[in-house]
């Protein structure tokens, strides 16, 4: 229409860059507001149709909306047509400049030209707030029963805006409704029947009041089928596909679970299915369609047969649309007639193999609904041979969904695993880690396989160490069973089986986890995987004098590792194995512990492993599953010692009193403190190791100082772990040993030590800021060194729950042993119910508890409860006790309910002399 | 169908495009956008829950959109983001390969005309057919050839008001008002001529 809109489009299109078409664009609008401002009334409306253009580019042009209210109310028909367009496309129904245009709009819809009318209806058609909805109800009203079809037509979809706004109006209008579709022009039918399916839609009680129109629908299809060839209306052969499409759409929302109308249009269903000619694209919409309400619908059996039969016609199709839709159909089909779709399951499984993506999205989609018990086997191979050429994208999703098909229909033990190790195989560094756990704990269940599985993990993480997901499963397993790689075994459970797994010797298997641990796509967790492995493998290899010394060379590598998980686990299985020259002389008994702490891991409960991942599922955050970050096996092995989901977040982690799980970087922190005094002259000159252990965020390296942030974060109910250190259970065994004890009622508490110790990484959030090392040395720890004995303080109080400490030497011949008695009582006006209190300790110190005499106490001090649990300080005189403290119990509330409280404390007052 | 021959052999690619325009294109369609309006889908699906069209675009394959409509409102970058991901999703694909997307939430029909792709989305459920719309666009191809006579990229760009007009004949609040041909253009024609000579008689 205007020169100078070509202009502008060649002018945009001869830019060679962005800025210089945003330059031009710049100018042009500037050009554009000065017009509008100077009012300026020949160029209006191709300044509009600029605008519109500059809007497609993606610039902003809202400010050019009150100029289209000014054109619509101009009285020249193009200006008013390019008014309604640029308010159309510029204006959303968020604005409220729309609500100047109201009385436009009402004025247009009275209109005499039938196009200014329906540009307005257009207008509200597309563009209808609420507000304007309700004031032109009426007029579009009115405007339905007019005789002109170019009007009806457009006004039936505005009414469609207007009731989709107001839905309260449909009261009024269904029966108005229900008289269109008497009408003889298709365009009004079909937009009838559109406004018909946005009202059955929106509320499905309204269907009753189309019910009856039924036969006339049926009329109406039956007509077009038996038109023959009308010039007006054909597509390809087709009457007017369009129309036929959006009858059957509404006949499939009437007859849903509604015999009498599902009835009525059964024959007529029969009709299209059998004689819509299927040679073009219209033919198969229509068909497609009708298929879809057949199904939907309560069609009789024999119609769903035929129905099936076309959608199995549909795969073999050689147009991948018609496939596709057909795949979609069918994945609706499987949800109540399963067996109809197995029937096509070697066309569906072929559609794996074709080249195209969204086909095959749905065939995977599809072969997932079918997996039975009975053909779980076949379905799953087809799967895993699908997920070798599947993109890196959906291959989590895949690996997800075969261990879930695994785990609900697997025919037999063996099965499983081998499946799933032939999953990881195949994308074991894509599938999520809950993959990699669920293996583990497969494997560790099936006792009869451990040899077989060993061996054939051993051989694949040989052949191929690429899919890391594999080689961490590998890894555990080789630490917990290497043994029986020692013997040769068959491959397979079954009698006649001649293939045979050769021996493995004891060096081979140890230079295999080298090769891992060299290997250059090898993360943190692998390597701490491996190292716990080799560890793990000084017990199972213990007849061979050559492999300790191996092993401890390996694992003393990483001693000086960056990593800070690796470094810990290096030095504390160093202690472990006794190559440390440290752990020989201060710690006499490692070598019981390392007998107990490198001994096979208990078989999980398949139970508490599925509650414990339903917690995580659940968890929309994430952050729990941040907690598999340290490794799968990690978070597999949280349940086993705490048998509560929420366990591993009960116990204290002392190596946030230590200054965090940068321990083996600071002396202070690693075990010895006799050690630690030469290499640290600060600690020389206190005697109370909390100074000592609070300088440590100074003394310590980087690392330290990158654990800060952590520290200092808020506590969350289901805190992260503080770093990698949730990898394994040993990797805290050598550092800290936080005991539980428990208070009788709580089964998570009777744990045994090593299960604590796995369980400890959870937690890491503490509430309150530690204090600064100073005010830590407690005036009554000066005053009582002289006088041993006994001695008494309140360790604990808040919210009227106290905890007195009495502390005693049992044994007078052994000063390095302490017993304290807790007292706990409770002054306020609220019972206390479920007392549990667990205490942790600095690694120095050893913790034997007693159960406690009771578990609730009531309000004002109305009884008064003990625990006794005793310390025993080998480095008495050196170190100061120290412990810190968790208490949860449940504080019953005046008006009803109970209140879950969770309290900490760390208690550093312990006079010098004990 | 012979306008399907006819496209194809049509002068599409006259148009002088040359590399700059498509090393400009990908600067436009900054990829940080995607993650945001990611967020809003949900919110849009369930404001929107009904079945309906929700845009139609014209987008060549340099990714240089030349029509959209949208029947819903989405923010203007939102909706530059979205056009370049889809294109780029179109062109990715070849003839042999489904006309069918899915993708934020939306189902997407596509089909290619020489250089031109018209891409239709559609809210990702069950009731849409799929076939339907796809011969919809073949449709509204078929009118748009009709009205320009021998349709081409350059005519719709050209006249992108009138482009408009024909769409809104055919397409309203997301639903199909009109299929025929006749039907569509007669009103359009007229109201062509109203307005020329009413410009005509405006300025003399």
């Amino acid at each position: 229409m205007s020169q100078r809109l070509r202009e502008l489009i060649r002018a945009v299109r001869a830019c060679k860059t962005a800025a210089e078409e945003r330059a031009v664009i710049a100018k042009e609008c500037a050009l554009i507001r000065t017009a509008f401002k100077d009012n300026n009334e020949s160029f209006r409306h191709r300044n509009v149709a600029k605008l519109l253009f500059i809007h497609m580019l993606g610039y902003p042009s809202h400010w050019g909306q009150m100029e289209c209210v000014r054109l619509i109310a101009s009285q020249s028909f193009p200006e008013k047509r390019i008014g309604y367009l640029g308010l159309m496309l510029l204006l959303t129904e968020h604005e409220e400049v729309l609500t100047l245009v109201t009385n436009s709009i009402k004025n247009d819809l009275n209109h005499q030209n039938q196009f200014v009318v329906g540009l307005a209806l257009t207008c509200v058609g597309n563009l209808a707030t609420e507000d304007i909805a309700r004031d032109l109800a009426t007029d579009i009203d009115r405007l339905l029963r007019t005789s002109n079809s170019y009007t009806r037509k457009k006004a039936a979809l505005a009414m469609a805006r207007v009731l989709r706004k107001v839905p309260d109006l449909t009261e009024d209008f269904v029966d108005r409704i229900t008289q269109l579709i008497k009408d003889r022009s298709h365009g009004v039918q079909i937009t009838a029947i559109q406004l018909m399916i946005d009202v059955v839609e929106a509320e499905e009680e309204y269907a009753v009041h189309f019910t009856r129109l039924v036969p006339s629908l049926v009329r109406i299809l039956r007509n077009l089928l038996s038109m023959g060839y009308s010039p007006d209306h054909d597509v390809s052969g087709i009457t007017d596909p369009f129309l036929q499409v959006k009858l059957l759409r509404l006949l499939r929302l009437l007859g849903k679970s509604n015999d009498s109308t599902s009835d009525a249009m059964n024959d007529m269903l029969a009709q299209v299915a059998t004689n819509t000619e299927t040679a073009k694209n219209p033919g198969n919409a229509v068909l497609y369609e009708c298929v879809q309400t057949i199904i939907s619908v309560e069609s009789e059996a024999g119609l769903r047969q035929l129905a099936i039969n076309i959608l199995g016609r549909f795969l073999l199709n050689r147009d991948n649309n018609i496939r596709y839709v057909a795949l979609n159909v069918l994945g609706r089909v499987a949800l109540d007639d399963l067996a109809a779709v197995q029937r096509h399951r070697n066309t569906i499984v072929e559609c794996l193999k074709d080249p195209d993506v969204s086909l095959r999205q749905r065939a995977l989609d599809l072969i997932y609904v079918m997996v039975q018990q009975d053909n779980v086997q076949e379905l799953t191979t087809e799967m895993l041979n699908y997920l070798v050429v599947a993109s890196a994208e959906q291959r989590a999703s895949i690996g997800s969904h075969i261990l879930d098909t695994v785990e609900r229909f697997s025919p037999s033990a063996e099965w499983r695993v081998n499946t799933l190790i032939t999953l990881l195989s195949i994308a074991g560094g894509d599938v999520d880690d809950a993959v990699v756990s669920s293996t583990v704990m497969y494997i560790a269940q099936e006792e009869m396989l451990y040899s077989q599985t060993v061996h054939k993990l051993f051989s694949m993480m040989k052949n191929d160490s690429q899919q890391l997901g594999l080689v961490h499963c590998a890894v555990w397993c080789i630490g917990e069973y290497g043994e029986r790689l020692l013997q040769s075994c068959p491959a397979s459970l079954a009698q006649n089986e001649d293939k045979v797994y050769p021996a493995v010797t004891a060096s081979d298997v140890v230079e295999g986890l080298h090769e891992i641990l060299v290997m250059h796509n090898a993360n943190e967790t692998t390597k701490s995987l491996t190292l716990t492995a080799l560890a793990k493998l000084t017990l199972r290899f213990s007849h061979d004098p050559t492999v300790t010394p191996r092993i401890s060379e390996l694992v003393q590598q990483y001693k000086a590792s960056m990593a800070v998980e690796l470094q810990q686990r290096s030095v504390e299985y160093g202690f472990l194995l006794g190559t440390e020259p440290a752990a020989a002389t201060s710690i006499a008994d490692l070598g019981g512990l390392r007998n107990e702490t490198l001994t096979r891991m208990p078989v999980i409960d398949p139970a508490a492993f599925a509650a414990r991942r339903a917690v995580i599922d659940e968890d929309e955050d994430g952050e729990v599953m941040a907690a598999g970050n340290s490794g799968a096996i990690g978070t597999l092995q949280a349940p086993t010692s705490n048998g509560t989901a929420a366990g591993g977040a009960n116990l204290l982690d002392l190596d946030d009193i230590f200054g965090g799980s940068a321990a083996p970087v600071a002396p202070a922190a690693a075990a010895p403190a006799a050690q630690a005094v030469p290499q640290h002259p600060k600690t020389q000159s206190t005697e109370d190791i909390l100074a000592d252990i609070f300088s440590t965020p100074s003394a310590g390296a980087g690392a330290s100082a990158v654990l800060a942030p952590t520290f200092a974060a808020p506590a969350q109910p289901t805190a992260q772990p503080l770093q990698p250190t949730g990898g394994d259970l040993l990797t805290q065994l050598g550092g800290v040993e936080p005991t539980a004890a428990p208070m009788g009622s709580n089964p998570s508490a009777t744990v045994a030590a090593p299960g604590s110790g796995a369980a400890a990484p959870a937690p890491g959030a503490q509430p309150q800021a530690w204090p600064a090392a100073a005010p830590v040395v407690a005036p009554q720890a000066a005053a009582a060194q002289t006088s041993p004995g006994t001695a008494e303080f309140v360790a604990f109080e808040k919210a009227g729950l106290l905890l007195k400490f009495t502390l005693s030497k049992p044994d007078a011949a052994d000063n390095t042993k302490t017993m304290v008695t807790v007292t706990f009582s409770n002054s306020s006006a609220v019972g206390m119910e479920g007392l549990v209190l667990q205490v942790a300790t600095p690694k120095f110190l050893t913790l034997q508890m007693q159960p406690p005499s009771g578990t609730s106490l009531s309000p004002n001090n109305g009884n008064t409860t003990t625990q006794v649990f005793t310390l025993t300080n080998p480095q008495h005189g050196v170190k100061n006790l120290a412990v810190k403290l968790r208490i949860q119990y449940k504080s019953k509330l005046a008006v009803g309910g109970e209140q879950q409280i969770t309290e900490t404390a760390q208690v550093t007052q312990f006079p010098f002399a004990f | 169908l012979l306008l399907r021959a006819r496209s194809v052999s049509n002068p599409f690619e006259s148009a002088d495009f040359t590399q700059q325009h498509i090393a400009f294109e990908a600067q436009r369609y900054p990829d940080h956008l995607d993650s945001r309006s990611e967020r809003h889908t949900p919110l849009r699906r369930w404001c929107f829950g009904l079945t309906m069209i929700r845009f139609i675009l014209m987008v060549n394959k340099q990714g240089q959109t030349r029509l959209a409509s949208y029947y819903e409102w989405l923010p203007i970058a939102e909706r530059t983001a979205l056009e370049a991901e889809m294109i780029r999703r179109c062109l990715s694909r070849n003839e042999f390969q489904c006309s069918f997307l899915e993708f934020r939430g939306y189902k997407v029909i596509f089909r290619r005309y020489a250089s031109l792709f018209f891409i239709v989305g559609v809210t990702d459920g069950e009731d849409e057919n799929e076939l339907g719309i796809l011969e919809f666009i073949h449709c509204l191809v078929e009118t748009l050839d009709k009205f320009f006579e021998s349709v081409c990229e350059l005519d719709i760009m050209f006249n992108l008001e009138k482009a408009h007009f024909v769409l809104d004949e055919m397409v309203m609040n997301g639903c199909i008002v009109e299929a025929n041909k006749q039907n569509i253009l007669k009103p359009i024609n007229l109201m062509e001529k109203a307005s020329a000579e009413e410009s005509i008689f405006s300025r003399s």
